[in-house]
């Protein structure tokens, strides 16, 4: 259930690269317990922006505010502090090959965190289980498939205790079968109240789970709305026309 | 013929010592080399444009004389002229592990830039600062794919050692060619030097490919 | 600025002819490398059991052995069986064997990287072995061998200072001598090293212009 707080809010984000303008004067806030699902076509800034979130991308211009304090210096001990709040899943997965599932998850608690060994492992195999991977635990990235990849991702960044969690098209990777076992995760976290930003090209999930839809097209926001507002009957020729085309294709189901 | 047998046979463990200094020639010039090595590869990659050019200057330096030269211009000259007296052995490691640091920076560089992109940007998301970043994730990766290279670079060394002979170093050659000088035993004697260098290149690659296993992470390919 | 009083004409022939001595070494050395290196490359992947096995025997000895110990074997250890070489004779055969041996690796590379598609398709089109080899082959794996090739040259420049060791007096050699005699080790080995700079720095770069000119699409640099 959200309340009124905006736990993020950003404000005329801006990226150029050389003449190119990837995002432009995008902004946006979400409240606390709300998921916003980016939509819109390939190329169009959805991962810049989500990438720009957490600085590892440097916007341009912009400002972020996390529950109320603004972001100013995107430097060093600050920064670090604050990519802990906001966690982050790639669409490759972006596993540590070297360690074992375990140990992914691990890491972070040990060495940014700081937590002792006990406490560090204790967390890590709760969360793993949570996910349902405690018998793979021991395994490398190398042996599991690309849907527990992407679980022992989001373990990973759950571990944490992020305040806000951001998505980069989490399925877009993943062999069909393997979709709804990220999928039924990602459900979880909503039902549980976690804040997500999340970009993919499932409408029909997308329609399902989100509070918002947020339509992204050549680095501008274009419109923002409730799901069937957004997909069916939305306020702008350019999002009616993507809309219908993506509607047609994934139709009403999730998947 | 027995006679070239009784020579060698009573210069085994005069040579045998002569390994044991080659042995220390390499093991010192390599951790030079390592040391120095992936310092100058994460300069090069994770550094500024200047700093990686300076690192190409002293690759490109160390790369391109030879090391005869080196060792010559380090023992007779640089060194006499700072005034720092240093023995032949210990030039001979310095100059040494500098050339190697050159190419092994190059092998650290190949297998850095190697890794995939997601795994820096992981390792930020997760809130690490480029450094731990480096050393936690990049590196622990990246060493692991540079054993092949490493392996062949060991071969080099311990081969380039006997050039230490010209600086009056004792190592293997050095002895072989002191005994023949003495016996005329000169062929049974610089090919026994040339075997027992092959046996230590054979012990070594064979060691490093046991090491290669053991850290081998399941699954995973360069 | 004493220093550079020191570049006496008589000290600059010297340096000059020490720097003939070491062409005159590289080139020869060079080229019967590439000649040793190709043919025993081929003779390792071509050739019946037999000349495999002195192919990679022989491969094993000259890249297992030092160079300084082959160079001390042609000038120091034949007379031990009657066989007297001058030093630039036997630097030169030393350079060639050894460098021959490391050539033939990057050949076989080559050769063994050409994909066997290549071939199957060359015979069934009715190419001899012979045929196939020449055709198809070679201009493949030519591209794959030249940058190991070349580097391989780059590594014999610097070598070729060895044939000091044996008392061919060589660039190198003309430096300890007028370093020693005038105790300005210093400026002599500098300059005598950036020579050696200049010459590896050039041939760096004449491998790359001849791999540009080579390049074709697909071929990326091999290993």
């Amino acid at each position: 259930m959200a309340d009124t707080t905006p736990i993020l809010r950003i404000e005329h984000m801006t990226k150029r690269y050389g003449a190119k303008e990837v995002l432009k004067d995008a902004s946006l806030s979400i409240n606390r317990g709300e998921l916003k699902v980016l939509i819109g076509p390939s190329g169009g800034g959805k991962s810049t922006l989500l990438q720009c979130i957490n600085f590892l991308i440097k916007p341009d211009r912009g400002r972020i505010w996390l529950d109320g304090e603004e972001i100013v210096r995107a430097k060093g001990k600050a920064l670090y502090d604050y990519r802990q709040k906001v966690g982050m899943i790639f669409q490759d997965f972006n596993l540590f090959d070297h360690l074992t599932a375990l140990h992914n998850v691990e890491i972070g608690l040990l060495r940014v965190k700081g937590l002792s060994r006990n406490e560090a492992r204790n967390r890590a195999v709760l969360e793993l289980d949570r996910v349902g991977l405690t018998e793979y635990m021991h395994q490398y990235p190398a042996e599991l498939s690309g849907g527990q990849k992407q679980r022992v991702s989001i373990a990973r960044a759950l571990a944490m205790d992020p305040e806000i969690m951001l998505l980069d098209e989490p399925t877009s990777a993943l062999d069909p079968e393997l979709i709804s076992e990220v999928l039924d995760v990602i459900r979880t976290l909503r039902s549980n109240g976690m804040t997500m930003i999340m970009s993919t090209h499932h409408i029909g999930f997308a329609s399902e789970v989100a509070d918002e839809l947020v339509f992204l097209e050549d680095g501008s926001i274009v419109e923002v709305g409730p799901p069937e507002k957004v997909l069916y009957r939305a306020d702008y020729a350019r999002t009616r026309e993507f809309c219908s085309k993506i509607t047609e294709l994934y139709g009403n189901s999730s998947s | 013929m027995t006679e070239s047998l009784i020579v060698l046979y009573g210069a085994l463990p005069y040579l045998l010592r002569g390994s044991l200094v080659t042995i220390a020639v390499v093991v010192g010039a390599m951790m030079i080399g390592v040391i120095v090595g992936i310092s100058l590869a994460v300069g090069q990659v994770y550094g500024d444009r200047w700093l990686h050019r300076l690192i190409a200057v002293y690759v490109w330096f160390f790369r391109g004389v030879p090391l005869l030269v080196l060792l010559f211009l380090f023992y007779f000259g640089l060194f006499s002229l700072l005034q720092i007296n240093l023995s032949a052995f210990t030039v001979s490691v310095i100059v040494l592990g500098m050339i190697s640091s050159a190419y092994q920076s190059q092998i650290f560089r190949g297998a850095i830039m190697s890794l995939p992109e997601g795994q820096m940007k992981a390792a930020r998301a997760l809130g690490m600062s480029d450094g731990k970043a480096v050393l936690l994730i990049i590196l622990p990766q990246a060493l692991r794919l540079s054993i092949p290279g490493w392996s062949n670079e060991y071969s080099i060394v311990l081969k380039d050692s006997a050039v230490a002979y010209a600086l009056g170093v004792m190592e293997m050659m050095a002895r072989a060619h002191f005994v023949a000088s003495r016996t005329y035993e000169h062929l049974p004697l610089y090919f026994a030097a040339g075997f027992m260098f092959m046996i230590l290149t054979y012990l070594g690659t064979k060691g490093l490919r046991i090491l290669e296993e053991k850290v081998r992470i399941p699954g995973y390919s360069s | 600025m004493r220093e550079l009083f020191f570049f006496q004409p008589d000290i600059v022939s010297a340096l000059a002819s020490g720097l003939w001595v070491s062409v005159q070494l590289i080139i020869p050395s060079a080229l019967l490398g590439i000649i040793i290196g190709v043919t025993v490359g081929a003779l390792r992947v071509y050739g019946n059991p037999l000349v495999k096995t002195i192919a990679n025997g022989y491969v094993l000895v000259f890249r297992g052995f030092p160079l300084v110990v082959q160079l001390f074997i042609w000038y120091f250890g034949l007379p031990y069986i009657g066989i007297y070489l001058p030093a630039f004779v036997a630097a030169v055969i030393g350079f060639s064997l050894c460098s021959g041996a490391y050539q033939s690796e990057y050949v076989r590379g080559a050769f063994l990287s050409v994909k066997t598609g290549q071939t199957l398709a060359a015979r069934a089109l009715g190419f001899s072995q012979i045929k196939m080899i020449l055709f198809v082959t070679l201009p493949q794996a030519f591209r794959r061998a030249l940058p190991g090739c070349g580097n391989e040259i780059i590594y014999l420049i610097k070598y070729s200072s060895l044939a000091y060791m044996i008392t061919c007096i060589e660039l190198t050699g003309e430096g300890k001598i007028i370093a020693s005699d005038s105790f300005r080790y210093t400026e002599t080995f500098m300059v005598i090293g950036a020579i050696y700079l200049v010459l590896t720095s050039l041939a760096a770069w004449l491998l790359r212009r001849l791999e540009d000119r080579l390049h074709l699409p697909g071929f990326e640099q091999y290993g």
